[in-house]
């Protein structure tokens, strides 16, 4: 019985070798989408490997910029906190104690610490405008950032271009969440969603493999006899859901017949103390795999750090239940966070990918600068922290700045769509570009007048 | 193309009219925008700029070129507007036109901030301000932002001694440094509003003030061109029995921009073909102007006229299509039309045996005949039993199994029973007692506070999102934080003890308790959104008074709110989309076809089967998905039925009908299927996968039916279906036992899966394919086996294409 994870080219009585056999199918029939699809990746193959990636750490919940990246030592107490700022290994730059062994990567990353936005101070809005540069408004669905990548270069071999760990953003409060998918450009340019913990011991992408009574031909056949079957009704042509659905059996197969996707996914293959390193759980073997995937050559990764707020250690210390409390940046997710992307910016840079890895961290909104009753902090959009590194983007600086208890930016204010348009400048792409919009309207990549942060670049 | 275009312009009707149809001035600074529309053939134009205005007496009033009127002294004069040889004229009365004036905070200098944005999110009106300075989000409390402007920062703010010295005016004129930089002129009318209002002695808001009432909208609604521009007028209606023009200060929107982009002053651009609702916010009040341009298509009158009509569904929908230029697809052969009509009310798929009985029954009626045969049918309960179960969160996560139980088998007898709507609801909201003997009680058990109350019963029964009113006015919608302080206090005395056993609780009204208002820190008397209010010291069990609300015949939005989900649930769309999102701001793609079906559900005591039965018969129901030359981009005015994919419970339950092979659920007896659990809480990859909702909000879009990569993953390599095409127990090993030929079993498994016979060339080529799989070599044992499996790879092949994952 052969398996499609064997280390071997397999041959197949019809003369086939196994890593080819997938392709094999009669690709002519899959319509459209798989047009678009080898279109894309075509684009992709001409992309040189030293093309800029991206990890998005979305850091859900909402990050207290008092008592993370933007301390206030000298504050009454009831603003500056609990915590003690510390040196990093740049002069001048002190973050909070509950980030040791970040401090000794601070010539890794930039600190921006006069981001804000103006919409309501819900998750939600941060979640949008964080991952896509704009709020949703007028019925249009904004596409992720790593999903206008996806649609303009296209995966990078066998891999998807844009994979989303661990899983999507569930429930906030309110409306279920919006930006995480690529709005209107078509569904076709969705992540690939890993939906696994990869901290699980068993952990492996669900299904990823045919089960052993099933023998690759049968795989192959079935795939083929799928497509015959397929032929009959033509009303479906014009659905787009339709459409969608052969392309993500196109994309299955890809995946599946890709050795390289396939060994990426492999945590267990990482030595022991590599795994230990990032923090055995949820978040930290979320960014291990990143570092993996974008090894593989995916292009852009999303992690979402916590999936809600509710009945949750998180970033969301409003300090009442079912929310956080304060202490929990001490106890539980500021370490979750310290081993994770300490261990995440050294890796990188240890293996030469942190020159063109692009890796950002935010929250979807800072935090009210006085402690609330509760002893917690709330919603607080007017100013956070942000850090942004690798790629072209410039280590040890610090952009901006914000008012004595870092309520509003003082200096140099940074809105969700100008770190956008500073996303794509590093990827790469033209700011002047327009996507395809609903109804063929064209919409443009960022509006016009909004700037990348220049500061950032050297 | 010239020539024909100078033949049928003589021909083309052509009109003219005034908006608003008639004018009133109160007061010296009343002013009054008018708009001259044209109508030209089938569509209407702004010809406001193009229109010579004249007044018959200027003493009266005046109007300049751009159709602007202005009072000059009291009585009535005539506006006359003349446009391409038409003419029109309307009356204006004007009222104290030099009665002594003074701008009101309330009804003026709010409107005019929050226009010019100082109140909104972003500046002030943030939760704690901006740089010391707050005011309430959108001016939703007078009373405090008088006195933040007046008594705070010594004075500073508002200066009585030299009022152009305040800094409410330095400010956004940007005379001084301002972070929100330069928001009006000084010779603007909003500098004019406040200076004039504080040379006035800065007069507090009062009870005695004017209060909103209502807003109109002029054009209320238009067909225009492509390109075209519109401009709105929006008045403003009070308490006092004045209007204003209040255009300048209202804040727009459009529902669409792909169709239609408006911009601050309300003046509209048509960008493409489709309807927009341009919407409107003014003083907490909302409305929407309805904009359409038609598609460009040529359609022949015959295209409709030959669209077989079976109920009022048909008629407006049809009536909509034509003022679209959209032309119907065709009628569903009855393959699709059984297939579809088993899946949208029953979540299942015919046997292979009901479908060759349909397609041989030869009576004219036989469709109507199976809709009433789906409607006795037990898989009938439990879908819309599953469907009820979504809507109210029933789950094992926060009820224990006695009380889920409790709850499930109460909307399973209902739907049974098909207890109107209206009884069902009332069920939940007038009942007490045992949570165990009355299963709908266990709605507070799974919302305990009055707050998670009536927020939660706001969403499932009226579609409204009130959640943002918790803490300040809706920013975009009409329901005020009072509104909801009055809603809130109507669950205040919902008292919830343990009960006799495990799982058993007892719902009983109390006595006492209110729900503060934060701000006010009082109770507000008790009061449903828009309805009569309940005395705070009234004994009554405060939930009859929001039941009597909720059902009541008046209360149309609970009746629309049912009808779009049942609609959405059989057309792939509702009418109001999302389904759930039945704000005032949001119009139904078809408001005529909603409303029409709103009243006929009322009128017919709130029945939902019969509601499911005039759906099912009408044509617009039964059309084919198949797109003609002029609908391939509609998918939200029914020309063409929509292509969904299959919910997961569905397709899960269907393999197993057709493979013969139930799943297995853990705790429940063999051959339960996804839809007759209760639960959601039931450990199921495939169903997870597929976009099952796990209950945790009331929000249709908790389910997910976009297919994945995962799902294509599970499919393929995944166990559920594997299995089950391998079971030893199922039909491909039952029809292997029994001898039947690959065609027999190509046939039946076509029946079944796909609710049709193969064509003669699916025959052909399938069985080859199957032929040639065969061994011609090996043992008896092997060659059964290669020929088994096969059969199994075929069987997948089907499970997973779009006919058999897709309703169409």
């Amino acid at each position: 019985m052969f398996r499609l994870d064997a280390d071997r080219p397999v041959e197949f009585c019809d003369g086939l070798r196994r890593r080819d056999f997938l392709h094999a199918g009669s690709l002519a029939t899959l319509g459209l989408s798989l047009t678009d699809w080898f279109g894309l990746r075509a684009l992709g193959a001409t992309d040189g490997s030293r093309a800029v990636n991206c990890i998005l750490l979305m850091l859900i919940g909402g990050p207290s910029q008092l008592d993370t990246f933007d301390m206030k030592p000298n504050a009454p107490v009831e603003i500056r906190g609990p915590y003690k700022p510390i040196k990093t290994n740049v002069p001048g730059i002190e973050i909070s104690e509950n980030f040791p062994r970040t401090a000794k990567h601070a010539d890794k990353f930039s600190l921006i610490r006069s981001v804000y936005h103006t919409a309501a101070a819900v998750h939600d809005t941060g979640h949008q405008m964080m991952q896509t540069g704009r709020l949703f408004q007028g019925g249009i669905e904004h596409p992720h950032m790593g999903c206008v990548l996806t649609k303009l270069k296209g995966p990078k071999g066998d891999v998807p271009a844009h994979v989303l760990l661990p899983r999507p953003i569930g429930n906030t409060g309110g409306n279920m969440p919006h930006g995480q998918t690529a709005g209107y450009l078509g569904k076709a340019f969705d992540p690939f969603v890993l939906n696994a913990d990869p901290s699980d011991p068993n952990f492996k992408v669900p299904d990823l493999l045919p089960p052993d009574y099933l023998t690759a031909l049968r795989v192959d056949r079935r795939r083929n006899w799928r497509e015959m079957v397929d032929k009959s009704v033509s009303e479906f042509e014009t659905s787009q859901d339709a459409r969608l659905l052969d392309s993500t059996f196109h994309q299955a197969y890809t995946l599946m017949s890709s050795q390289k996707a396939r060994e990426a996914f492999q945590l267990h293959h990482e030595p022991e103390p590599v795994r230990e390193k990032y923090g055995l759980n949820r978040f930290g073997q979320s960014c291990l795999l990143a570092r993996r995937l974008i090894e593989a050559g995916v292009r852009f990764v999303t992690v979402n750090m916590f999936e809600t707020v509710f009945d949750e250690i998180t970033w969301d210390i409003h300090g009442s239940k079912p929310f956080s409390p304060i202490s929990c940046y001490r106890d539980l997710v500021g370490p979750m966070f310290d081993m994770a992307y300490a261990s995440l910016l050294e890796e990188l840079a240890e293996r030469g990918l942190l020159s063109n890895t692009m890796v950002m961290a935010t929250g979807e909104f800072g935090r009210t600068p006085k402690i609330n009753p509760a002893g917690g902090r709330d919603h607080w959009p007017q100013c956070w922290t942000m850090l942004m590194g690798g790629g072209p983007i410039k280590g040890g600086t610090v952009v901006g700045s914000s008012d004595d208890i870092a309520a509003a930016p003082k200096e140099r204010p940074v809105t969700p769509a100008q770190v956008a348009a500073t996303v794509y400048r590093g990827l790469g792409i033209d700011l002047q570009i327009e996507l395809p919009g609903a109804q063929g309207r064209p919409v443009p990549l960022v509006d016009r007048g909004v700037e990348p942060i220049r500061e950032l670049f050297s | 193309m010239r020539l024909l275009l100078l033949l049928a312009a003589p021909v083309i009707a052509q009109q003219l009219v005034i908006l608003p149809p008639a004018a009133e001035l109160t007061g010296p600074e009343a002013r009054q925008q008018l708009i001259a529309e044209g109508t030209a053939g089938d569509h209407q134009e702004d010809w406001t700029c193009a229109t010579e205005w004249s007044s018959s007496d200027p003493k009266v009033a005046t109007v300049d070129e751009h159709g602007l009127v202005r009072p000059a002294g009291n009585g009535e004069a005539r506006i006359t507007a003349r446009a391409k040889g038409l003419e029109a004229n309307i009356v204006v009365r004007v009222k104290d036109a030099h009665a002594p004036f003074t701008w009101s905070f309330r009804n003026h200098v709010i409107p005019v901030m929050t226009k010019m944005g100082c109140n909104q999110g972003a500046c002030h009106g943030a939760l704690a301000g901006k740089n010391g300075f707050k005011l309430t989000l959108r001016g939703y409390d007078p009373e405090v932002d008088f006195a933040t402007l007046t008594r705070q920062s010594t004075g500073r703010r508002v200066s009585l001694a030299d009022p152009t010295a305040s800094l409410i005016l330095l400010k956004p004129s940007f005379t001084i440094p301002h972070g929100g930089g330069k928001r009006f002129a000084k010779d603007s009318l909003e500098y004019r509003v406040i200076e004039e209002w504080i040379a006035a002695g800065a007069p507090p808001p009062t009870p005695a003030d004017a209060e909103i009432r209502g807003l109109e909208v002029f054009p209320a609604a238009a067909t225009l061109a492509p390109g075209a521009e519109q401009q709105l007028v929006v008045r403003a209606k009070y308490s006092d029995g004045h209007m204003d023009d209040v255009t300048r200060w209202v804040k727009f929107s459009s529902s669409n921009e792909g169709v239609a982009t408006v911009d601050d002053w309300g003046h509209v651009k048509m960008n493409g073909s489709g309807e927009a609702a341009v919407t409107l916010w003014y003083s907490s009040r909302v409305l929407y102007s309805r904009l359409s341009v038609p598609f460009p298509n040529q359609i022949s009158g015959e295209a409709y006229e030959r669209f077989p009509r079976h109920n009022f569904i048909d008629d407006l929908v049809l009536a909509k299509l034509k003022s679209l230029h959209i032309a119907p697809s065709k009628i569903a052969d009855d393959a699709t039309f059984l297939r579809r009509a088993y899946l949208d009310a029953a979540g299942i798929l015919p046997t292979s045996e009901e479908v060759e009985n349909f397609l041989a029954d030869k009576s004219p009626d036989k469709r109507a005949k199976a809709v009433e045969r789906l409607l006795e049918r037990d898989e009938f309960v439990d879908y819309w039993a599953y469907k009820w179960s979504d809507l109210l969160l029933v789950s094992s996560r926060r009820l224990n199994s006695t009380a889920m139980w409790a709850f499930y088998d109460w909307i399973r007898e209902s739907v049974k029973e098909n207890k109107p709507w209206n009884k069902f609801a009332n069920e939940i909201f007038l009942s007490s007692g045992s949570t165990r003997q009355n299963g709908a009680l266990n709605y507070y058990v799974l919302h305990k506070d009055p707050i998670d109350l009536a927020e939660n019963a706001t969403q499932a029964f009226l579609g409204q999102r009130i959640t943002c009113a918790r803490c300040h006015n809706h920013p975009l919608e009409k329901w005020t934080q009072t509104q909801y302080y009055e809603m809130a206090n109507l669950f205040a005395r919902v008292g919830v003890k343990n009960g006799a056993a495990a799982g058993d609780n007892v719902v009983f009204a109390k006595t006492s308790g209110d729900v503060l208002h934060p701000r006010l820190a009082r109770p507000l008397p008790p009061t449903p959104l828009d309805g009569q209010s309940v005395p705070l010291d009234s004994p009554e069990d405060r939930r009859v008074a929001f039941a009597k609300w909720l059902t009541g015949q008046k209360n149309a939005m609970f009746s629309r709110t049912i009808v779009n989900r049942v609609w959405a649930n059989f057309m792939g769309r509702g009418l109001v989309d999302p389904v759930d999102d039945m704000r005032a701001t949001n119009p139904a793609s078809n408001e005529e076809l909603l409303a029409a079906l709103t009243k006929d559900f009322i009128e017919n005591g709130y029945d939902v089967q019969r509601l499911i039965r005039t759906i099912m018969n009408s044509s617009v129901y039964q059309l084919s998905s198949e797109a003609n030359a002029t609908n391939q981009s509609d998918d939200i005015y029914y020309s063409k039925h929509i292509i969904r994919r299959l919910s997961a419970e569905v397709i899960l339950d269907a393999m197993s009908q057709v493979t013969g092979a139930p799943t297995a659920f853990q705790g429940y007896p063999a051959g339960t299927r996804a839809l007759q659990l209760p639960d959601t809480q039931v450990k199921s990859e495939f169903l997870v996968s597929f976009g099952r909702p796990a209950r945790n909000v009331c929000d249709a879009a908790e389910r997910s039916s976009d297919p994945s990569i995962g799902q294509a993953l599970h499919v393929i390599n995944g166990d559920t279906l594997n299995k089950k095409l391998s079971a030893p127990e199922g039909t491909i090993a039952l029809f292997l036992k029994l001898g039947l030929s690959d065609r027999r079993i190509l046939e039946y498994m076509f029946l079944s899966a796909f609710s049709r016979y193969p064509s003669e060339s699916e025959r052909e080529t399938l069985t080859a394919a199957l032929e040639k799989a065969k061994l011609s070599k090996g043992t008896e044992e092997a060659r059964r086996d290669a020929h088994r499996q096969a059969l199994e790879d075929m069987v997948w092949a089907m499970l997973t294409s779009k006919e058999f994952l897709f309703n169409h």
